[in-house]
C-alpha cells in the first residue's frame, strides 16, 4: 500500500480504470470438470484472473503423522503458474503460496463434512494460471467449486472476494491498481445461504463506516458469484439428452 | 509421482488387443486422439498454446527476461524449458523435488526446439556483449491422461510461433514477432502389446513398456531422438515407426501453419 | 455476470440440488443419505439430485466414491504383501486386507507370493469394515477367486444401479450385447470376459453408460447400440 504516484484509481465520476463504478464486480465465469482425469474440477476466469482446481479423494492420509484418528483433513496447495504474472515466476517453494494454501485448507476445512472420512485426506490443488489481483479469492472459491463438484459433502458452497478503499472511497472486488496502490484491502470468504464467514483477512486503514461498506459490498457480491456456480453444476449435470 | 500398480490383466488384454490390430479405446494403430489446439491463450504470457489431446490437457507459456551474454558468445540469448508436472494433473502425486520423469519431459521437449535451430540464439541480441533476451518455456500439465511429450512439444512450438518480443516493457525499442524460422514437432511411440503405436493414452502407457520419440524438422531431417523406460526394439520397428513419424508431423506442421 | 438466475429453487422438473440448498420437504420429514437436520430444516450436503422415499429426503450423487461395506463383492488389486497378508486396492480411500488364513488355498507363512503377486486382480468380499472404513476382505465363499482373464472396466459406484438395470434388465442386455460373462463389484469395477470383438461392443456400451447415466432414456440408449 503505496503512494499513488500519477495513478488516478478511480476518476471524479466515480469511474474506475477498468471501467466499473463503486459497488460492481468485475465478471466472473465458471465452468466445473474442466480437468478429465481429476475427481472434480473448476475453471473460475474473474476479471482478467483465470484460476483452475482440481479435487482428489477421499485418500489414505500419508504420511502417518499427518493422519488425524476422527476426521479427514484437507490436503491444500495454492500455486502461481510462471506464466501467470507479468514478471515471469520462478518455480519453487514460496512463503506467501504457503500461506495461503493454508489459510484456504482452514476455510474448507469449516465447511467440509470431514467426519466422515477418518485418517484420509482429500487432496485440493489450486492453480493460478493468469493473475490479476484476488488470486486467492478466485482461488478459494474454485476449489469450492470443484468440490461440489467431486460430490463431496459440504454443508454449503465458499465464495471469497476482497473490496477495499481508493482515495479515500470503498470500492467492490479490488482490480490490479487498486490492490497495488489502494489504502485498504478486506478479503472475506463466506458461506452464502448463511452469510457465515469462514476467511477473514485485513489489510490498511478503514473507518468503521467504511469498513460496514466494503463488509456489504463482499457480501453482496458472494451471493452475486453463488449463482454463477451453481448456474455451472446445472450446466454440467442437469443437461438435456 | 508415485508409481501405481499395473494390473497383470491389463497387459494380456492390451496383448490380446494388440494382436487383432485393436487398441483400448477403439483407435487405430497410428491414429492420434481428438486434437484441440488454441494460441495465445494466456494474457500475461508473450506467447502462448493450449493443446488438448483426449483427456490429456496443457499449457505452454513463452516469457521473456533479459539476460548478460556469455563472454565466448557476446551476442546470443538464450533457451530455457522448464517443466512442471504439478499435482493438479493427476492422482498419483507425491511431495517432493521435480521428478525424473517431469525433467525428461522438459529437456526432451527442448533439445527438439534447440537442435532444429528454428530459434536463432543471435537473433536474440540486444546489445553486443551487455544484453540479449532469455527465452523461457514454460510446461504446465492441467491434466494427464498420457502423451505428455507430444502435447508439451507441439504446444512449445506454437506458442513460440505465436510470440511476441516485448522490447517497449523493457525499454529497448518496438516490440516485434519472435522470428522463427522451421516448426520441429515431435512424434511419440509407446510398444503396447508387443507392437509400437502412435499417442498412447495413460492406460497404454501404464501396461505398455519402452517409449521413442523422434522430432523432426520441416524437410523431414531428424533432430532429436529419445528412448525412454525399460524394452527393446528392433532396427525394422524403428524403420517402421520413423516412416509414420515423417507423416504425422507434417500433418501437425500444416495444423500449426493455420493457426496464424 | 454470466448466469443470472438470483433464485436458489431449482428449475421446475430438475431435482438437481448443491451443497447448502434447503429442501422443501413436508411435515415430519427425515435427512437420509446427503441430506442434513440443520436448524429444523432440511439441508443438501453434496451435489446431486433430490429424491423423496416415503418420508426420507436423500440426495442421490453425480460424482462418488466407493465406501466398503459388509458383505459386499468386490473386485481388487493386490498392491502388496508381506508374509502372511496381502494389500489390496479396492477403489476405497483405504486399502484393504486380505489375511492368509482368508485365501481360497493352503498358504504357506512366507509363500504367498506364490498365489497372489502384485498386480492381480481377485473377486472377494468385504468380511469387515472398521469405525475408520479400514476392512477385511475374504476369498473364502462360493465363486470368490482370482480373475485370470477378461477385463476391467471402472464406473462410479452411484451408477451400478444403472449397470444392473431394473430386475437385472440392463446387465442381460450388456451381457447379450458383448456375449460375455459380467460381474459387477460393488466398488464401481465390472470384470467382463468374453472375445475380443464383444468386448469393445461392451466397453462402447459402458463409455454411454458412463457419461449419460444421470440423463433419462438410458435403456434406449443401450438398446439402440444393440441394434447398430
Amino acid at each position: 500500500m503505496g503512494g499513488y504516484g500519477d495513478v488516478q484509481c478511480i476518476d471524479e465520476n466515480g469511474i474506475r480504470l477498468d471501467g466499473r463504478t463503486a459497488e460492481q464486480m468485475r465478471e466472473v465465469e465458471i465452468e466445473c470438470g474442466v480437468i478429465p482425469v481429476a475427481d472434480g474440477s473448476a475453471r473460475v476466469k474473474w476479471g482478467k484472473n483465470e484460476v483452475i482446481a482440481a479435487v482428489y479423494g477421499p485418500m489414505e492420509a500419508h504420511p502417518r503423522k499427518i493422519q488425524r484418528q476422527d476426521r479427514a483433513i484437507l490436503d491444500v496447495r495454492y500455486n502461481m503458474a510462471p506464466f501467470s504474472t507479468t514478471d515471469r515466476i520462478r518455480p519453487g517453494f514460496n512463503r506467501r503460496s504457503r500461506e495461503i494454501s493454508k489459510v484456504t485448507a482452514d476455510a474448507l476445512e469449516s465447511v467440509v463434512d470431514l467426519e466422515l472420512y477418518p485418517r484420509s485426506k482429500i487432496r485440493v490443488e489450486i492453480e493460478i494460471i493468469c493473475a490479476e489481483a484476488g488470486t486467492r479469492c478466485a482461488g478459494i472459491t474454485a476449489a469450492s467449486m470443484a468440490l461440489a463438484d467431486a460430490g463431496i459433502p459440504m454443508s454449503d458452497m465458499v465464495v471469497s472476494v476482497a473490496s477495499g478503499k481508493v482515495h479515500d472511497i470503498v470500492v467492490c472486488d479490488l482490480n490490479k491498481e487498486e490492490d497495488n496502490y489502494g489504502e485498504a484491502d478486506l478479503p472475506m470468504g463466506i458461506l452464502p445461504m448463511t452469510g457465515e464467514l469462514v476467511f477473514l483477512q485485513m489489510d490498511g486503514d478503514l473507518s468503521m463506516e467504511q469498513f460496514q461498506e466494503a463488509w456489504d459490498y463482499n457480501m453482496q457480491s458472494a451471493l452475486e458469484v453463488h449463482a454463477v456456480m451453481v448456474d455451472a453444476l446445472k450446466r454440467r449435470y442437469g443437461g438435456e439428452v | 509421482m508415485a508409481i501405481p500398480i499395473v494390473p497383470t490383466l491389463l497387459r494380456e488384454n492390451l496383448a490380446a488387443l494388440a494382436s487383432e490390430d485393436s487398441r483400448i479405446d477403439g483407435r487405430g494403430r497410428f491414429e492420434g486422439r481428438n486434437l484441440e489446439i488454441e494460441v495465445g491463450c494466456l494474457a500475461n504470457a508473450e506467447g502462448s498454446c493450449r493443446v488438448r489431446m483426449g483427456d490429456t490437457i496443457v499449457l505452454v507459456g513463452v516469457k521473456f527476461q533479459t539476460m548478460t551474454p556469455y563472454p565466448d558468445r557476446p551476442t546470443q540469448g538464450g533457451l530455457m524449458t522448464s517443466a512442471e508436472v504439478r499435482p493438479v494433473c493427476g492422482p498419483n502425486w507425491e511431495p517432493g523435488p521435480p521428478s525424473a520423469e517431469s525433467i525428461e519431459l522438459g529437456r526432451v521437449v527442448d533439445r527438439g526446439i534447440r537442435e532444429s535451430g528454428c530459434l536463432n540464439m543471435d537473433d536474440l541480441c540486444i546489445l553486443p556483449g551487455e544484453k540479449a533476451w532469455q527465452v523461457i518455456v514454460d510446461l504446465f500439465a492441467v491434466s494427464d491422461d498420457g502423451n505428455l511429450f507430444d502435447a508439451f512439444a507441439l504446444a512449445a512450438i506454437a506458442a513460440l510461433s505465436n510470440a511476441t518480443v516485448p522490447a517497449e516493457r523493457f525499454d529497448v525499442g518496438e516490440d516485434y514477432p519472435l522470428p522463427l524460422t522451421g516448426t520441429p514437432m515431435m512424434a511419440s511411440y509407446h510398444k503396447v502389446g508387443g507392437r509400437f503405436v502412435y499417442d498412447a493414452s495413460k492406460r497404454e502407457e501404464l501396461g505398455g513398456d519402452e517409449r521413442i520419440h523422434i522430432t523432426l524438422g520441416d524437410e523431414g531431417h531428424v533432430h532429436s531422438l529419445q528412448k525412454g523406460l525399460r524394452g527393446v526394439f528392433t532396427a525394422a520397428e524403428f524403420t517402421e515407426i520413423m516412416d509414420q513419424a515423417q507423416k504425422r508431423c507434417a500433418e501437425l506442421r500444416d495444423i500449426v501453419a493455420q493457426l496464424e | 455476470m454470466t448466469g443470472d438466475s438470483t433464485s436458489n429453487e431449482p428449475a421446475s422438473g430438475s431435482t438437481l440440488v448443491h451443497p447448502g440448498e434447503r429442501l422443501s420437504a413436508e411435515e415430519g420429514a427425515r435427512a437420509g443419505h446427503g441430506v442434513r437436520l440443520i436448524d429444523g430444516t432440511l439441508v443438501a450436503m453434496k451435489t446431486g439430485n433430490m429424491q423423496k422415499h416415503g418420508n426420507t429426503v436423500t440426495i442421490e450423487p453425480l460424482s462418488s466414491r466407493y465406501v466398503p461395506r459388509a458383505s459386499d463383492l468386490i473386485v481388487g488389486y493386490i498392491e502388496g504383501m508381506t508374509n502372511n497378508i496381502w494389500f489390496v486396492d479396492i477403489g476405497a480411500a483405504f486399502n484393504a486386507i486380505l489375511p492368509m488364513s482368508l485365501a481360497p488355498w493352503k498358504v504357506e507363512f512366507g509363500a504367498v507370493r506364490q498365489h497372489l503377486g502384485i498386480g492381480d486382480a481377485i473377486l472377494c468380499r468385504v468380511q469387515e469394515v472398521d469405525e475408520t472404513h479400514s476392512s477385511v476382505v475374504t476369498m473364502k465363499g462360493m465363486g470368490l477367486r482370482k480373475l485370470k482373464s477378461g477385463f476391467i472396466e471402472e464406473i462410479p459406484p452411484h451408477i451400478i444401479g444403472k449397470v444392473v438395470g431394473k430386475g437385472g434388465g440392463m446387465l442381460q442386455q450388456l451381457k447379450s450385447l458383448g456375449q460375455s460373462r459380467m460381474i459387477i463389484g460393488q466398488n464401481g469395477r465390472v470384470w467382463i470376459d468374453g472375445d475380443q470383438s464383444g468386448m469393445s461392443e461392451v466397453r462402447e456400451a459402458m463409455d454411454v453408460i458412463r457419461e449419460t447415466a444421470h440423463l433419462p432414456g438410458l435403456n434406449e440408449r443401450i438398446a439402440a447400440l444393440a441394434t447398430e
